[in-house]
């Protein structure tokens, strides 16, 4: 049992809260205008990419109850009038879901694997909520839009995904074997 | 002891059902949301002003910084095309001369207007101006944040203009934030008047970049080129704003509309207050409010 100085605490704080600050930080940059034509069209739809990434790795960080309270305020934020609220909170949970039941064909594959899983996913997540938003506005929405920002979404996933890999928090045990070093127990140095 | 044993059985085996349950749950928590946001539009109304509020001086803080970004992205991109931009403020100078003689036609015509009896100038408008902080662009929405609300004395329903032309009417109103419809929304219907023919119509958006022209009595009379502005008629906006020129003019009922302002360009906008309470309430477009008496009458 190691000892909890302060500095632990707060690692082990930090750690905790990386992955809901870091999706709270992407439902927030969804409104940011950023006027790059393609890549604010499709900025609403980061925040899954979020939820599919830290699903992967740290699920436990992603509590669902946090899921449903992020989604909420992305509909609050993003919705127009008419638009339902929770739409969105229903995604993330069932992304979630899906990447916790299938983690044997997501988790240590190639990233193709992860590529595809996600493509599939986004694609559900897509379609759920242009699906939701017709039937609750009763109005036939042009899909177009819907499909751009998931073609966006999905050319993004390679240039993101590694990113927030590397912004996943590291436990001790997953730290790589080549930077662990070569002590042994009990062995000092030199 | 064995009280203690049996109490922790049960709990585990609570807590063994509610993890298997949790997705189940968080599904229908997820439904309850969106049910009561469908039977209490209120309440849903009130959470997105406070989520707007809370939000709006975080956006403030990245607004900034992107729009300096951007500026000298865009700075840096007309330098690289001098050219092609004196060729688009020349074409553009053509439009402005056309703007000018439409505007001296609208003046003529408001001239003789006045100079019938009867005739009452609508109340003064004053402007409020207010910086873009937000972006509320997706599939489904088109729309943005100001940093302005109920303080500066914004108003659900008033107009939001730009130099070019009509943007949108403001949806929500927080303390210090509020949100913009724009016209291109698939929620935006607006009373318009064809410039021209003095003909009314309704312009809808359909969340593409055109806006499309319905309820017109006759579609023959509507030419490509047709300017098309407010009417005024609903009574929260003023009268004679631009908004877009007929573009497509199709068999039916089908004429699209190409808006005025630049929407991927917004920084600053205005917001008009023209002192007379809309009819636009909440903003929802579910219900067909009924005129109130005393804007008929105007």
């Amino acid at each position: 049992m190691r000892a909890d100085g302060l500095l632990a605490m707060l690692d082990r704080w930090g750690r905790n809260a990386l992955p809901g600050a870091a999706l709270l930080f992407f439902v927030l940059l969804t409104l940011a205008p950023l006027r790059a034509p393609y890549l604010s069209g499709a900025l609403p739809l980061l925040p899954a990419l979020v939820v599919f990434q830290f699903s992967l790795a740290t699920p436990e960080r992603l509590p669902g109850p946090l899921l449903l309270v992020m989604g909420i305020l992305l509909d609050l934020l993003l919705g127009g009038p008419g638009a339902p609220v929770g739409v969105s909170a229903l995604g993330f949970v069932l992304i979630r879901a899906a990447v916790v039941n299938n983690r044997r064909y997501l988790v240590g594959v190639p990233f193709l694997f992860q590529w595809s899983g996600f493509c599939l996913l986004a694609l559900g997540f897509v379609v759920l909520i242009w699906l939701f938003t017709a039937l609750w506005t009763w109005t036939a929405i042009d899909p177009r839009p819907a499909i751009m920002q998931y073609a966006v979404v999905i050319a993004l996933y390679p240039l993101l995904a590694p990113l927030l890999a590397r912004v996943r928090a590291r436990d001790p045990l997953n730290v790589p074997d080549e930077s662990r070093g070569t002590a042994r127990p009990g062995e000092t140095t030199s | 002891m064995a009280i203690r044993d049996d109490f922790e059985v049960a709990a585990s085996q609570v807590r063994t059902a509610v993890q298997r349950f949790s997705l189940g749950l968080l599904v229908i928590a997820a439904f309850g949301a969106m049910l009561v946001g469908k039977a209490d539009s209120v309440l849903v109304e009130h959470a997105r002003v406070l989520a707007l509020d809370l939000a709006s001086p975080v956006l403030e803080a990245i607004a900034r910084p992107v729009a300096a970004a951007n500026r000298t992205i865009a700075d840096l991109k007309e330098f690289a095309s001098l050219r092609e931009e004196n060729a688009r403020l020349r074409e553009e100078n053509v439009r402005l001369l056309a703007w000018q003689t439409a505007a001296r036609r609208l003046e003529n015509e408001n001239e003789r207007m006045r100079g019938l009896a009867n005739f009452r100038e609508g109340p003064e408008a004053s402007f409020i101006t207010a910086r873009i902080v937000g972006d509320s662009v997706s599939a489904y929405v088109r729309g943005a944040l100001l940093n302005v609300g109920r303080k500066a004395g914004v108003a659900s329903g008033q107009a939001v203009v730009t130099g070019e032309g009509l943007a949108g009417r403001i949806a929500e109103v927080g303390e210090n934030s509020a949100r913009v419809l724009f016209v291109t929304d698939v929620n935006s219907r607006l009373p318009v008047l064809i410039e021209r023919t003095r003909e009314r119509a309704i312009l809808a958006g359909d969340n593409s970049p055109q806006l499309r022209l319905t309820l017109l009595q006759s579609v023959a009379g509507v030419q490509r080129g047709d300017r098309i502005v407010t009417s005024g008629h609903g009574g929260s906006f003023p009268v004679g704003i631009p908004i877009g020129e007929v573009v497509e003019t199709g068999e039916g009922s089908s004429v699209r509309v190409r808006p005025f302002a630049d929407f991927s360009r917004l920084e600053f906008v205005r917001v008009v207050d023209y002192g007379v309470s809309g009819l636009v309430g909440g903003g929802s477009s579910s219900a067909p409010a009924a005129p109130p008496a005393g804007v008929r009458i105007r």
